[in-house]
């Protein structure tokens, strides 16, 4: 597995690194649409893209997930036939702007047609040259989890010999204005697990891996995914089911793919969205799933200084896990402070910790009711 | 791979419910009709009142799954049962809604259902799903990958049942749709449809294709243009003529043809 990103903290994967274990803060004002008439106008925005190859269509979405590719060929090409090469792309919101745009004065067919939510998983798979299956994932904001356990399945079964995976999503005035709607950003500092959490803000941003099969690898690598898997809460459209029954289902389906036990688990990525509800309910479920085990591992969320960046956030996620094998640093819950008691696990708080976990867990949670769990490992430094 | 046979299908169009609904020649029956509509199905409880139609298109259709296969409501609860959804647009509706809802053009759509998570949200919930879940987002294609990766789960022993859901309304888009003449044919058929798979023996198998089935065709012929619902309404037609054994689906969709085998009890 390789990588590529696209962040608010970081224009490509070192930078983004760099960002993790810095503690940078990608939070600003808004700049590129009008946010106006909204109760928060704050998001991890991306002010300036790096300038590679054209960036083809002027789909914000597109464009990103251009860059994180961009970022990923540099650093591993694709080497198989272009029937071969399968592309499994997690988002929740695909290009709604562009649908935004045609339904505008003067909007054109094309910018409907990009608002498809498949539309940039399509530009992407025509600017690889890749002709194997192209599939877009949308579970929400766990989309990006979604994505790579069917890239592993695509490999596992021998439908494609290389996969590009990954999730992006932008920031939109569509998607800040329902947000804002249900209440759910937070007018202060986005608070992971802290005592004073009071929700989240949306972030933009697209991330990529290259997946193949073990005997395929060449150059290298960051590491493997040994196991996923996704579930329903069949609960609720918006909120957690309160037992966290799906999630629960995720994270053991997840380690009894990967075949691992709760003691042999390093590290926990968390979703850690800094909603009162999903930190607590995500505590609750990692101390069912894991035993005594949870309150020995370090773990943390990444959104305190990335924003909630939906269908990339997973990806983002692995990748980190995969980046923190590798550095022998776990990168620190920005905006955390205060402990919870309710939230009474070891969140990694104020700085970087020097770990090298080599089995990590990573989990997601989205709209619909969408659970999903990674079970990771590093290739070490 | 160890694959998956067809338990029940579940079908609703635009023509009605069942496979003995679809008419003989779609395009003919259409009678220059660009889009033929499904009604907002009338599901009673509090729950539903705030939901889309293609939500409670999917509740419905998943219902008729139950009637067509004579099973009960509690055989699908809990974590056993698989769900994957399929769309290539079903979320239009409810994103245009929100979209133009600011300029006062639109309703003031509640801002969850603009997600595509939404309809097999909805469904999870009024049936208790809670085991395996995924949501693909295409035209036919993504419903053959949907039922090849429902075939994995039962395969590898995650699941043991997976139920396979597809909705496509378009008539509150019909001008925009109608004008994509490269992505969909005519006429464009609103379809409700799921069919639930169970392990089988017979292998399942995701390939390239060249060209569509008999299945598809026939499908096309008489269904008309259901986009993630035409394999669904292959599979249905080859329920109702009491086809078994092997069958072959294929689909079109944004230039990726494909084609996937799985057992018809």
């Amino acid at each position: 597995m390789a990588a590529g990103a696209v962040t608010p903290i970081g224009g490509d994967l070192d930078a983004f690194w760099s960002g993790l274990v810095t503690g940078s803060d990608g939070i600003t004002r808004i700049e590129r649409f009008p946010v106006d008439g909204l109760r928060v106008g704050r998001g991890g925005e991306i002010k300036k893209l790096r300038a590679g190859r054209p960036p083809g269509p002027g789909c914000r979405a597109t464009q990103l997930l251009f860059a994180a590719a961009d970022d990923l060929l540099a650093r591993a090409p694709l080497d198989a036939p272009a029937e071969r090469v399968a592309l499994a792309i997690g988002t929740a919101l695909g290009g709604v702007e562009e649908l935004e745009r045609a339904l505008a004065p003067g909007g054109t067919l094309r910018q409907a047609a990009g608002g498809l939510y498949d539309a940039p998983t399509h530009a992407l798979a025509r600017r690889l040259g890749a002709r194997g299956p192209s599939l877009t994932v949308s579970t929400a904001c766990a989309s990006g989890a979604t994505a790579l356990g069917l890239a592993a399945d695509l490999l596992r079964e021998g439908a494609a010999d290389c996969v590009v995976a990954g999730g992006y999503d932008i920031l939109c005035r569509f998607v800040m204005r329902g947000f804002d709607a249900l209440r759910s950003l937070t007018r202060e500092r986005v608070r992971p697990f802290d005592r004073r959490r009071s929700g989240l803000l949306l972030g933009e941003a697209a991330a990529l891996v290259l997946m193949t099969r073990e005997r395929d690898a060449r150059g290298p690598r960051l590491g493997r995914l040994l196991g996923h898997a996704s579930a329903s809460d069949g609960s609720h459209l918006t909120a957690p089911a309160p037992d966290g029954r799906g999630l629960e289902f995720a994270v053991r389906g997840a380690m009894a793919e990967a075949g691992v036990a709760a003691t042999d688990v390093d590290f926990v990525s968390a979703h850690g969205t800094a909603t009162p509800l999903n930190d607590r309910v995500e505590t609750q479920v990692l101390q069912r799933a894991l035993g005594p085990r949870a309150a020995a591992l370090p773990m943390n969320s990444i959104k305190g200084g990335l924003g909630h960046t939906m269908g990339a956030a997973a990806t983002l996620e692995a990748i980190m896990c995969l980046l923190a094998a590798r550095e022998g640093v776990v990168p620190h819950t920005v905006g955390l402070e205060e402990r919870d008691p309710e939230c009474d696990l070891d969140y990694v708080a104020g700085a970087p910790r020097a770990v090298r976990p080599r089995v990590s867990l990573s989990t997601s949670l989205g709209f619909g009711g969408c659970n999903a769990a990674l079970v990771l490992e590093g290739a070490g430094g | 791979m160890r694959g998956a046979a067809v338990a029940g299908v579940g079908l609703l169009t635009g023509w009605g419910e069942g496979a003995a609904a679809l008419p003989a020649d779609a395009r003919a029956a259409a009678r220059g009709r660009r889009v033929v509509t499904l009604a907002r199905p009338a599901l009673a409880g509090e729950r539903f009142r705030r939901a889309t139609r293609e939500c409670l298109l999917g509740v419905a259709a998943v219902e008729a799954l139950l009637r067509d296969a004579g099973l009960a409501r509690a055989t699908l609860r809990g974590s056993d049962t698989a769900l994957l959804y399929v769309t290539a647009g079903g979320y239009g509706a409810s994103n245009v809604e929100f979209a133009t809802g600011e300029t006062g053009t639109g309703g003031a759509l509640h801002f969850p259902y603009t997600a595509p998570s939404a309809v097999p949200g909805e469904v999870a919930i009024e049936f208790g799903l809670t085991g395996a879940y995924s949501i693909l987002i295409g035209g036919a294609t993504a419903t053959l990958d949907a039922l090849w990766q429902a075939a994995r789960l039962l395969a590898a022993g995650r699941s043991r049942r997976a139920l396979v859901l597809a909705v496509e309304t378009f008539a509150e888009c019909e001008a925009l749709w109608t004008r994509a003449r490269w992505l969909a044919g005519r006429p464009l058929v609103e379809t409700a449809a799921c069919a639930l798979l169970v392990p089988s023996d017979a292998a399942t198998s995701l390939q390239p294709s060249r060209a569509p089935a008999e299945l598809e065709a026939l499908a096309r012929a008489r269904g008309g243009e259901a986009l993630a619902a035409g394999p669904l309404v292959a599979l249905a037609l080859a329920r109702a003529a009491g086809r078994a054994g092997v069958l072959t689906l294929t689909g079109e969709w944004r230039g990726r043809r494909a084609g996937l085998t799985l057992e018809a009890h």
